[in-house]
């Protein structure tokens, strides 16, 4: 089965990756970071035999298991496939997840929160996503009775995420934009309006690859529609920012952009070892040649699923080696170089 | 202490009156403090708002602490939900919240990060199916814990403060004594 990271339909855009979650809790029971051992394991039990008929009704047969019985290595692909957050990679504690063939779709029990429901998307827009995940709660909320109040909404364990205990994020990928140097002061200004972005890959200091996330930092006092309204256009502006300036740097730069993608691509397809951050950067220039028609390969490739696939867990796992270092590059190199088709 | 305007009561209300730069100390009883038109005093007014913001004001009327603000802190601190046992001071910490209930209990004193974080306090999304809009409804329904008892009345009590309703406010306290006794007396029969 293609994961969704591996469609190859529709992706040299500046969209990656649309995502929605929702976290929800259990009316009359304490929340997970509050039980005891015991009693997380109750809790899981408990959640497992109410959600899980649920999700073997849907048609496609998901995969469940308890996170907390996986190696850190497959707790960190996940992670890294962005099918779990950091806190599950940490907490050793009974959590449960039920994951679909695709990996678009999934469910992660007694986390931080009771439930955390998660699409993941890179051909639907978060518009198109949400009717699908409030149908899942809806769904799940007729099995479980969620804890909800009147005035604050969906109760969630962190106040950060109450009201209406929804995320929607889109990555965007901005090469260009990024570079500006007003773009700090870009992020600053969306910031105003309840806008978070973020580098996706990469360390505080630098990005790698180009990659941001954008999403909505509150979640109260506003309905789900309109947080989803609000990070949709975020995206689109920025989006159309990139746009503007990777056409002007067309018109100026050409020959510099096409000999930029060019030899990226021939690191890529050549390299013997590339770290993380060289890997994300010459993917991410390839990406734009892609885009911009720059350059063209022998058959569509999925640069995204490329990014996610050489982070070190995920190459760990795909070699089944416990890499570190020299071997890791080397490993990522040739995994590169075996899945970059030729030049077209 | 006893009010310094009545010398009858015991003084619940202090505020710091200031004029021409030189700043005094006074001592109310709530009744007394009703009674006071602040209007009259220049900039008193704003000046309570400033100076005491409502969880202060609020601490005294329920009895917390003698005034003294780090005793104050210390016993908003350790105010317990009685579901999962987190205290405030445990929220403060971990920016986490132990269960549902906790919401109620801890009511008043996250509205303002609430609005802090969101920019409100007040939920208008989607709601569970088959979730009662109307309060009164809901009372019919299903009776209310009493926690979420005290809650309501917390918040009620916060308004009476903000519209300086001292005496209901003195009603409201003593009825969120009388909840929070009945919950111990509970809690120790378990
Ligand atoms: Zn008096
Ligand atoms: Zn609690």
């Amino acid at each position: 089965m293609t994961r969704w990271f591996e469609e190859t339909d529709q992706m040299y855009d500046v969209f990656v990756l649309n995502r929605l979650r929702l976290v929800r809790n259990v009316e009359g029971h304490v929340f997970p970071s509050r039980l005891s051992h015991e009693e997380r394991s109750e809790m899981l039990a408990f959640l497992e035999e109410k959600v899980l008929p649920l999700m073997a009704e849907d048609g496609q047969p998901y995969a469940y298991c308890h996170l907390n019985e996986l190696d850190a290595d497959h707790r960190n692909a996940l992670y890294e496939r962005r099918v779990i957050n950091h806190s599950r990679v940490e907490d050793k504690e009974p959590a449960g997840l039920a994951l679909s063939p695709d990996e678009a779709v999934s469910l992660v029990l007694n986390g931080e929160d009771h439930l955390r429901l998660q699409l993941l998307s890179s051909s639907q827009s978060l518009e198109n996503l949400w009717p699908v995940l409030s149908e899942l709660d809806d769904e799940v909320g007729e099995r479980v009775s969620y804890a909800f109040d009147q005035k604050y909404g969906y109760l969630t364990s962190f106040l950060t995420n109450v009201g209406t205990g929804l995320r929607a994020s889109v990555v965007v990928h901005l090469p260009m934009l990024s570079h500006g140097s007003q773009f700090r002061k870009l992020i600053q200004e969306y910031s105003r309006f309840g806008i978070s972005i973020k580098g996706l890959a990469g360390d505080s200091n630098e990005n790698y690859g180009g990659l941001y996330e954008v999403k909505n930092q509150k979640t109260l006092g506003q309905t789900e529609e309109e947080l989803i309204g609000l990070v949709s256009q975020a995206a689109g502006q920025l989006a159309a920012q990139e746009r503007k300036v990777k056409s002007l740097a067309l018109r100026s730069h050409h020959l510099q952009l096409e000999d930029e993608v060019y030899k990226s691509y021939g690191v890529l397809k050549y390299a013997r070892k590339l770290s993380y951050k060289e890997g994300m950067t010459y993917l991410s220039q390839l990406r734009l040649g892609l885009c911009e028609n720059l350059i063209k390969l022998e058959r569509p490739v999925n640069l995204f699923g490329l990014m996610l696939h050489i982070r070190p867990a995920n190459l760990r796992l795909n070699r089944a080696e416990d890499l570190e270092g020299d071997a890791l590059d080397e490993a990522r190199a040739q995994y590169i170089r075996q899945n970059l088709p030729r030049l077209g | 202490m006893l009010c310094e305007r009545c010398k009858i009561r015991e003084a619940n209300i202090r505020y710091t009156e200031v004029v021409g730069g030189v700043a005094t100390e006074h001592n109310l009883c709530s009744h007394c403090a009703k009674e006071i038109d602040f209007g009259q005093y220049t900039g008193l007014a704003s000046l309570f708002d400033s100076e005491y913001p409502i969880g202060k004001i609020l601490s005294q009327l329920l009895g917390l602490g003698d005034g003294r603000e780090k005793e104050q802190a210390e016993e908003m601190a350790s105010l317990v939900c009685p579901t999962c046992k987190t205290t405030y001071g445990d929220f403060v910490n971990n920016s986490q919240f132990g269960c549902p209930d906790c919401y109620h209990m801890f009511d008043l004193l996250i509205s303002d990060k609430l609005k802090q974080l969101h920019g409100s306090d007040t939920h208008t999304g989607k709601r569970p199916a088959g979730f009662c809009q109307g309060e009164e409804e809901d009372v019919l329904e299903k009776p209310l814990s009493d926690i979420e008892q005290i809650g309501i009345l917390r918040s009620k009590l916060k308004e009476a403060v903000e519209e300086e309703d001292y005496e209901a406010a003195a009603g409201y306290r003593d009825a969120i004594h009388a909840l929070e006794g009945k919950l111990a007396e509970g809690r120790d029969e378990r």
